[in-house]
């Protein structure tokens, strides 16, 4: 058995290889319907899926960036106290261009509630009447703002000074409550500040971010059912209730230093007052008498007119 | 030896030696024993039978399935090219010239074939196969499966749909066959029907369980299973909660295309479109803000929530959409709370669906975010429920209409459900037949009948 002898190889190898195979072979000519088959492709791929649709809420532009919301008991309207009260928040809010909310308790139908309860209400009546307003801030009457020279949304709200300021991982109702504050708060997912003072939750002075979370908790701090239960202090423990049972409320809480916002003129129930903080309260004053808040106020009132004119 | 008891079964088969094997279980694992073998005592049958098949017994030093030639040599030399045409002895005889048959590539065939047809035909034959590669690709392999889920192509993997089943089981009565009859038919209808268009379904286990030491918490395990379910199927975006004794009757209706594609059209948030329970909507109170206070809240169906039908009695949640959002998690977490349950558990005779009318008759931020759909777009009841004002065309299934779901609610109080799902499944088969089907049946079958009076089954 034997074999033709191979072709010869020659000399001069082709400078380019062969083209393999017929098929697989996209030519420059080619390319173009190509390209024009893949876009249509895309393009039904496109067609059909008919993209996401989904807008987020409405923006909230900030303007004003606070609301100070106080809610008067209606008793003594035109005593001097009360005015200096209306004077007070309404200097500040001027000086920073922040809105007012200066209601009465009377202005709500509260169903035969407490009237504390107004509170709740007025925090939704100030979103409604300032829809774009950043954080609201609520100051019971018997307060007075007495360093003009803090801004609400800095010296409160602002992100690194809340997460150095906030207590973390602390009972949310002192002393002894199993809930805790979260450890791993970002100051920017703060959408309620708190204080405690000696007798638990202190609700005479809290701030919360407006928006949509800042609806559903005064609306569920306003539930029916809880105005209905009789809780002791009415809205104060249901807000120490539904801050402990509702995580969703609790994952967006901040507690801070009771001075930070919520200072008292007396030690009694809780941390007294120092010169720079924000503001002064005078819990638990009752309306005539030897501890009449009108005269548990007359201290501060010089002051704040003081460091109100100087600003 | 004297033994209390017989011995079990092993595991293994067989019965163990019990008088023999005083230590342990009666198996022996082939590693333990494989030096001792007999010496130890263990004679059992496992053992044996493992001993004569040569697994183990004795210190293994044979040549087999040494190294790797012999180990692959079978493998290798089975797959090397083979010249052997002439080697099976049938085709010898027929081979004799030693002619190999002609082997053209199918390549080249197809070549050869597209060569002598006309340009035309060409063109022809090309649009044949581009249809005939599309129904393969779609209708044989599961291509179309993973295009009806894919998130941007059909969108499947949005939604995941929560089966409730197993009701009231477990501490408070056992399952008869019906009951087990009703859940494995309810099972496999939405399964089919979720395997389908690419869905998600999760069977959630609802019998009985407290929550904390000392209470019952019948029935508010919804919550629960939709935050896992949240949890587990991190692509879903809406929730549809069934429960066990409803069916789906179109299987063919996906949900983008019946309801969420255009879901402003289906659904309506004024209540007082239909309002059973006499809401007073809106709300009223001037401190509420204009989306609390307008009846359809803000309008735009990206602030939908939550979505349920109302029957006659009010809301039903047997069968109902979530969508994951924050809003969704806080009305989870609001659902249950210790203070309204201690108030009214006496009276919320239906637990987690009157607490969610109470939340939305005084909760403006719950209202602004709910939607109803009309009942029968997903809830059409069988005329025994909500029978006290007669046939209502906003509530009862009709077939003509071709509803998509049917709820047999209530069936469990004085109603057979095994009859009615039984009836269901029969009706929901009989409307979906496939045109082959209906030929037989509804042309062959009749002209059978006519010609000779004698009904067939096809």
């Amino acid at each position: 058995m034997h074999f033709a002898y191979p072709a010869r190889k020659n000399s001069n190898p082709p400078p380019y290889l062969p083209r393999s195979t017929r098929w697989l072979k996209i030519r420059r000519r080619h390319l173009k319907p190509f390209a024009a088959l893949a876009l249509a492709v895309l393009g039904l791929i496109w067609l059909f899926s008919g993209g996401s649709k989904h807008k987020g809420g409405r923006v909230i532009s900030g303007k004003p960036a606070v609301v100070v919301v106080t809610v008067f008991d209606g008793k003594y309207d035109n005593s001097p106290y009360i005015k200096s009260i209306r004077e007070n928040r309404s200097r500040y809010a001027e000086k920073h261009g922040y809105g007012t909310l200066l209601t009465s308790a009377s202005d709500y139908d509260l169903k035969g509630s407490p009237a504390s309860w107004s509170k709740v209400v007025a925090m939704r009546h100030a979103i409604t009447k300032y829809p774009d307003c950043k954080y609201l801030w609520y100051l019971d009457q018997n307060a007075f703002i007495m360093n003009p020279y803090l801004k609400v949304e800095d010296f409160v709200m602002g992100s690194t000074k809340l997460e150095d300021t906030m207590i973390k991982d602390f009972p949310v109702v002192p002393p002894d409550s199993i809930i805790k504050t979260f450890a791993n708060l970002k100051g920017g997912d703060v959408e309620l500040v708190l204080t405690q003072d000696k007798e638990g939750l202190a609700a005479g002075s809290f701030v919360i971010r407006n928006g949509e979370w800042a609806k559903f908790f005064l609306d569920t701090w306003f539930d029916p059912l809880y105005r209905s239960y009789n809780f002791q202090k009415a809205e104060a423990h249901a807000l120490e209730h539904i801050v402990q049972w509702h995580p969703t409320i609790l994952s967006k809480l901040a507690i801070v230093p009771q001075r930070t916002i919520n200072a008292y003129a007396g030690d009694a129930h809780g941390e007294q007052y120092k010169d720079g903080d924000i503001a002064v309260l005078f819990p638990h004053c009752s309306g005539t008498g030897d501890k009449s808040c009108a005269r548990v106020s007359e201290r501060f009132s010089q002051q704040w007119r003081t460091s109100f004119s100087k600003a | 030896m004297s033994l209390s008891r017989s011995p079990s079964p092993v595991p293994g088969g067989g019965w163990s030696s019990p008088g023999l094997n005083m230590n342990g279980s009666g198996r022996s694992s082939p590693a333990k024993m494989s030096f001792g073998g007999p010496a130890n005592g263990a004679v059992t049958w496992e053992s044996a039978r493992l001993k004569s098949q040569g697994v183990a017994g004795y210190p293994s030093f044979s040549t087999q399935n040494q190294g790797f030639f012999t180990r692959h040599m079978r493998r290798i030399s089975s797959s090397l090219p083979s010249f052997n045409v002439g080697a099976d002895d049938r085709y010898v005889e027929k081979e004799k010239l030693g002619r190999r048959p002609w082997r053209i590539p199918f390549i080249g065939r197809v070549r050869a074939m597209s060569a002598r047809l006309g340009r035309k035909w060409k063109i022809r034959a090309l649009v044949l196969a581009i249809f005939l590669a599309c129904y393969l690709l779609f209708y044989i392999t599961p291509l179309c499966y993973y295009w009806r889920r894919t998130s941007w192509l059909g969108g499947g993997e949005k939604f995941v749909i929560i089966l409730a089943a197993n009701v009231g089981g477990g501490v408070m009565e056992w399952k008869g066959a019906r009951e087990w009859a009703i859940e494995r038919d309810s099972v496999r209808n939405k399964r089919k029907y979720t395997s389908r268009w690419g869905y998600e379904l999760e069977i959630v286990d609802m019998s009985t369980k407290k929550r904390y030491a000392h209470e019952w918490r019948e029935s508010w395990e919804k919550v629960d299973s939709i935050r896992n379910s949240f949890r587990k199927y991190p692509k879903a975006e809406w929730i549809w909660w069934l429960d066990l004794n409803t069916f789906v009757m179109e299987p063919s209706y996906s949900l983008q295309h019946h309801i969420f594609d255009d879901l402003n059209k289906h659904i309506y948030r004024d209540i007082n479109e239909y309002n059973p329970l006499n809401i007073s909507h809106p709300l009223t109170g001037d401190y509420l803000d204009p989306d609390s206070l307008s009846p359809i809240g803000d309008g735009s169906p990206d602030s939908v929530n939550l979505i349920l039908p109302q029957d006659c009695s009010g809301f039903n949640l047997g069968s109902f959409f979530v969508r994951r959002s924050d809003w969704t998690d806080r009305l989870l977490d609001i659902w249950w709370d210790p203070v309204s349950y201690e108030q009214k558990h006496m009276q919320w005779e239906h637990k987690e669906q009157d607490a969610l009318e109470q939340l939305y008759t005084t909760q403006p931020w719950i209202r602004s975010h709910t939607a109803f759909l009309p009942q029968r777009l997903i809830n059409s009841f069988p005329t025994g429920a909500c029978s006290d004002n007669g046939n209502d065309t906003r509530i009862h299934y009709n077939q003509d209409d071709r509803d998509f779901v049917v709820n047999m609610a209530g069936c469990e109080w004085g109603r057979d459900c095994w009859g009615e799902m039984y009836n269901f499944r029969e009706l929901s088969y009989y409307l979906n037949r496939n045109p082959w089907e209906r030929f037989k049946e509804d042309l062959i079958a009749v002209i059978w009948f006519k010609l000779t009076g004698q009904k067939v089954k096809l």
